[in-house]
């Protein structure tokens, strides 16, 4: 009778070990914990991929909910997810914008043109549609860096106030659209009218 | 001589792939630093294999941060601090202790420990056992004697 309980305990230590290994099976082990996630975008000063005269800041983020999307010609993830993306921009009118960066372009020995990169991305954006408001492109992809990108295709939801909500590593297709970012993107969005709403509110409110 | 060439060979390739990106140094201790972050720091994409080693194209961006880094006279702790608030603890093979990677050193020694002290009880009490039943079987003798 008293040794009853030792029998157990390799029998319980067993059924912990199976437990632990059968959430291995289907553990992703490329979900990092985001370092980004509820702080506001790092610095940058970013030229357009198509027009570089034009620089983009983080202020570009202000007032908009938007879905930054890091990808390249290169990625073929990339292209498999943008006729997705681009329904959701044209259904559900969804603020998509790239963070562009390309491999081949190595900053200190430059081997390929600007003019060979937009033609490039050109050429990709009209065979599988073009999701994006427009691209920023990461020269020396150093914001990239800052924001932790370990590859492509990777997105970061950014609320109305330029915070970052959800890094999401991987293509954004229907199912991860419905389960997993879709309904944080709604519940910012209907967060920003809300604030909106109030804003005008307490500004009309004076004026009576 | 065969054998020598051949195992030095193996070794040296890890410098030589590190090498690969033709950094400069301004001292061998500088060299030295870079070569022993990029083999202690993780490549987030290509896990399991160093930023020295791993030829991803963000090993790359991290091996000529690190470099940058280097050469601004920033400290190693200073890099690994840089890359772990980008990438997280993750991204250093030395895992900081914290609560939930206690374990890691904690679980060994308990597991050691309660071996330890289950042998001990174990032998305790069997000892006991039998010494309680020898000197029952002694003192049935006894009865007998004296009837």
């Amino acid at each position: 009778m008293k040794k009853a309980p030792l029998v157990v305990v390799p029998l319980v230590l067993f059924s912990m070990l199976i437990v632990f290994l059968f959430q291995g099976l289907f553990s992703d082990p490329r979900e990092l914990d985001s370092q980004v996630k509820g702080k506001p975008l790092p610095a940058f000063s970013l030229p357009d991929l198509m027009s570089p005269t034009t620089i983009y800041t983080p202020e570009v983020f202000r007032g908009h909910v938007t879905i930054l999307n890091v990808w390249g010609v290169w990625c073929v993830t990339c292209a498999v997810e943008m006729p997705f993306l681009t329904t959701l921009k044209n259904e559900d009118n969804v603020r998509i914008v790239g963070l562009y960066f390309d491999q081949d372009l190595d900053p200190d020995f430059g081997t390929k043109t600007l003019t060979r990169v937009q033609e490039e991305v050109t050429d990709m954006l009209s065979r599988y549609g073009n999701p994006y408001a427009f691209n920023i492109f990461d020269v020396y992809r150093d914001t990239s860096l800052d924001l932790g990108v370990t590859g492509a295709p990777e997105h970061f939801i950014i609320d109305a106030d330029g915070v970052i909500r959800m890094h999401h590593i991987g293509d954004i297709n229907e199912r991860v659209w419905r389960n997993k970012i879709g309904p944080l993107y709604n519940a910012l969005i209907a967060q920003m009218n809300v604030n909106i709403d109030n804003d005008s509110v307490t500004n009309t409110e004076p004026s009576k | 001589m065969k054998y020598f060439l051949i195992i030095s060979v193996l070794l040296l390739s890890v410098v030589v792939h590190a090498a690969e990106d033709n950094f400069a140094f301004d001292t061998p201790a500088q060299r030295a630093q870079f070569l022993a972050l990029t083999a202690e720091l993780r490549c987030p994409m290509c896990q399991n294999q160093n930023i020295a080693d791993s030829d991803a194209m963000i090993a790359h961006d991290m091996r000529r941060k690190v470099y940058t880094l280097l050469k601004q006279g920033k400290s190693e702790q200073d890099v690994i601090d840089y890359m772990k608030a980008r990438y997280g603890d993750f991204v250093h093979y030395q895992p900081p202790v914290t609560a939930a990677t206690m374990w890691l050193w904690a679980a060994p020694v308990l597991f050691v420990l309660f071996a330890f002290i289950v042998v001990i009880t174990r032998k305790n009490s069997r000892i006991d056992e039998d010494r309680e039943i020898k000197l029952a079987k002694a003192e049935a003798m006894l009865e007998q004697e004296k009837q």
